[in-house]
């Protein structure tokens, strides 16, 4: 056959097309990550503060009493919002504000130091009774109590449908004491996945990492070329598969008698972090594994023939050399850690715990990302803010994972 | 004797030494053996309590096994478990996430690999990676927002009200984002493996350098690119958290319709986490036991295939 001109040209129209049908899939890939981290960042953004990271998930409600010495006329200072209102004979300042719920919420935006409101004390009956309660910006307003010309008390505040503006005008022009207030803070923090993370993180890595090395060791180093040792491999093989919903149910019926050893009842971290650990394990092994593989063998040889025996050898000369790769190993398990969420929800609940121990229930940061996204009203806000910290947090640790790889090639070469 | 032979050399101490050795060695095994039976346990565990609502002298009342696996109505509440539609709705957004995501994974790999510039390919390796290590539920907080969304557009533009954008389309979208990362790997990894000698002889015998990329080398990489294919359905199966937040909670099907509502193995075993004993929590892990022999089976056929495809080369 004659290759003709037209043949070649269409050739090459062909070929231009395949490649750009090449590119365009590609790039479908950059368009869904930029999509992702646009859609994230847009609606968790605004959440995002260093007060989300310090505060308790659950709202604390506070009934106080109001001391009798309050009048006076506070000056307003001159940094305050133009959105606030300032109480002139009580010295306070509030705004409007709107919870993901949607409903309307009078906060604090500045206390006066002189201002009555500065100097409450706690009104509800039990161990704080009648010691001083320091409110502070943020917090809600859901009533003040304040006793009128008539002499008749009378509430204001979010209770009897006020806004900023009219609290305040009410409290300035009707009230002549005020009684009692009642505060909410806000709540809507992650301190306690935060450190229900950390629990997890510490339980899970303490045993994983061990168990996972030394397995690493005996298929590398003691394991023999015999037809039991691919049983062994293929068995930890099979880990990698198995959905991680499937290790949630395993924690549930395997592990949790070993954590009602401990006393723990029902859902736990500890259960939490053993079935994470076993999750773990296939990750941990394979990838010290690859380290090891790396190791020379004449480092090995060099050292028998000193006279070391083999235990002396594994843990002087082979394990130092692959420490980059076990690092590297415990780093992706921190990762997986974090994102773990379906073992999870059986194992620790999702119940968000704002004082968690080892022993009780609480979510790690992804959990309760599902937790806000499986009620009846989504709180994408707060789901978004959580998930730029997880993004970020899985970000560093897989820049890290990658120079250190790249120091482990580069070591024996 | 003692007194020539130096005392770390003495016979003693190498006996402690010798005991050393043995202990490290066996403590070795032993981890090992642990690490390996975990499955066994998995395995063992699940079935024992998966089946037990099936057998005679169940506390909480037996269920028949077959309505259990051809049943076509899961209603907690009424205390209907038919297991067997939700399994073809889960093959059904398995094998659509696959069938969307396949292509443009291969593509994309074969534009890293060969079409693209060194930096370009650098980055665009980055991006797999990125992808790969987000969480699930990243992605569930993501398609909830916009996936859903964009379903809810199309229903409306066919006149067809959604569920709130609650889908098997979505579901079929979110889950084909998340396996493109493993499929892409995978084939990223086959395509590097093939010999360069092919690709060179194809082109010796006067074939263009795109007419080799898709007759030669994605033909040769066809067994590694079908073993990411199998990987990244056996990941779709299982993905659980990101799934339950755009499924919707349908209680009878299978849905067929892409813009109705649907229910997924995992999904049916993550609603109603509040009990903790009976019958619901029981049967879950029935559920679970459905759930692992749908991966095992869908994993032997696609296996099956592959070596059949291998074996034409």
């Amino acid at each position: 056959m004659k290759v003709t001109e037209t043949m070649i040209k269409k050739r090459k129209v062909k070929d231009r097309v395949l490649q750009t049908v090449t590119l365009i899939s590609s790039s479908i890939s950059v368009l869904i990550l930029i999509m992702l981290f646009f859609f994230i960042f847009q609606k968790g953004a605004g959440s995002l503060s260093f007060k989300l990271l310090t505060d308790d998930y659950w709202a604390k409600n506070y009934l106080l009493d109001i001391p009798a010495e309050q009048t006076g006329t506070y000056v307003k200072p001159a940094n305050l919002p133009t959105d606030s209102f300032w109480s002139v004979k009580y010295g306070f300042a509030v705004t409007d504000a709107l919870s993901h719920e949607k409903q309307k919420l009078i906060l604090i935006e500045y206390i006066d130091p002189a201002s009555p409101l500065a100097k409450m004390t706690d009104a509800s009956s039990g161990p704080n009774f009648g010691k001083a309660q320091l409110i502070s910006v943020g917090m809600q307003i859901q009533k003040i109590g304040y006793v009128d010309i008539n002499g008749d008390t009378r509430s204001a505040g979010t209770i009897a449908d006020q806004n900023a503006k009219t609290l305040v005008d009410t409290l300035d022009s009707s009230a002549l004491t005020l009684n009692q207030a009642y505060i909410k803070t806000t709540g809507g923090g992650i301190r306690g996945s935060i450190v229900s993370t950390f629990y997890l993180i510490l339980i899970s890595l303490l045993l994983a990492v061990p168990i996972g090395i030394m397995t690493a060791i005996y298929l590398n180093e003691y394991a023999k070329y015999n037809r039991f040792t691919p049983w062994l491999r293929s068995s930890i093989e099979m880990l990698t598969g198995v959905p991680s919903i499937i290790y949630g149910l395993m924690g549930m019926v395997v592990l949790y008698p070993v954590t009602a050893l401990f006393k723990a009842s029902g859902t736990s971290i500890l259960l939490g972090g053993l079935t994470l650990s076993v999750i773990l394990l296939p990750t941990v092994i394979r990838s010290t594994e690859e380290a090891l593989k790396v190791v020379p063998d004449n480092f090995r040889d060099a050292s028998l023939s000193l006279g070391a025996n083999q235990a002396q050898t594994i843990f002087r000369i082979v394990l130092p050399s692959a420490i980059p790769g076990i690092l590297s190993a415990i780093l992706l398990s921190l990762g997986r850690i974090i994102g773990e969420s379906a073992a999870l929800i059986y194992t620790m609940g999702t119940f968000v715990n704002d004082s968690p121990t080892v022993l009780t229930g609480g979510t790690s940061l992804a959990v309760h990302i599902w937790s806000l996204m499986s009620g009846e009203q989504p709180n994408f806000a707060l789901a978004s803010a959580i998930s730029i910290i997880i993004l970020i947090i899985v970000l560093v640790l897989n820049i890290s994972v990658k120079l250190l790889s790249g120091r482990l090639r580069k070591t024996w070469q | 004797m003692d007194k020539i032979v130096r005392n770390h050399i003495s016979v003693k101490s190498m006996k402690r030494k010798h005991l050393q050795d043995v202990f490290v060695k066996n403590l070795f095994k032993l981890m090992a053996l642990l690490s390996s039976s975990v499955i066994i346990l998995i395995i063992l565990f699940i079935l024992m309590k998966g089946s037990a609502p099936f057998l005679p002298n169940y506390k909480y009342g037996t269920i028949s096994l077959p309505n259990f696996l051809f049943g076509t109505v899961w209603r907690q509440d009424a205390g209907i478990y038919g297991v067997g539609f939700i399994v073809i709705n889960t093959i059904l957004s398995a094998f659509g996430a696959l069938l969307l995501s396949f292509p443009i994974s291969v593509l994309t790999a074969l534009f890293i690999v060969k079409v693209a510039p060194r930096k370009v390919a650098s980055v665009m390796r980055t991006i797999v990676e990125l992808l790969a290590s987000i969480p699930s539920v990243v992605y569930g907080v993501f398609a909830a927002g916009t996936i859903v969304a964009f379903v809810r557009i199309i229903g409306s533009a066919l006149g067809i009200v959604t569920a709130g954008g609650n889908s098997m389309m979505a579901v079929i979208m979110l889950l084909a984002i998340m396996i493109f990362p493993t499929i892409t790997s995978l084939s990223i990894s086959a395509i590097e493996a093939v010999d360069p000698d092919l690709e060179l002889a194809s082109l010796a015998l006067g074939a263009t350098k795109t007419q080799t990329h898709f007759k030669v080398v994605l033909s040769s990489a066809k067994s590694g690119i079908f073993a990411g294919a199998i990987l990244g359905l056996g990941r779709a199966f299982g993905e659980a958290t990101a799934v339950s937040m755009v499924a919707g909670n349908k209680l009878f099907g299978p849905t067929f319709n892409l813009l109705d509502i649907t229910r997924t193995l995992t999904s049916t075993m993550l609603a109603g986490l509040k009990e903790t004993t009976g019958l619901d929590y029981d049967i879950r892990y029935s559920v679970g036991i459905v759930l692992m022999a749908t991966i095992l089976i869908s994993n032997l056929l696609l296996n099956y295939i592959k070596n059949r495809i291998g074996n034409k080369v």
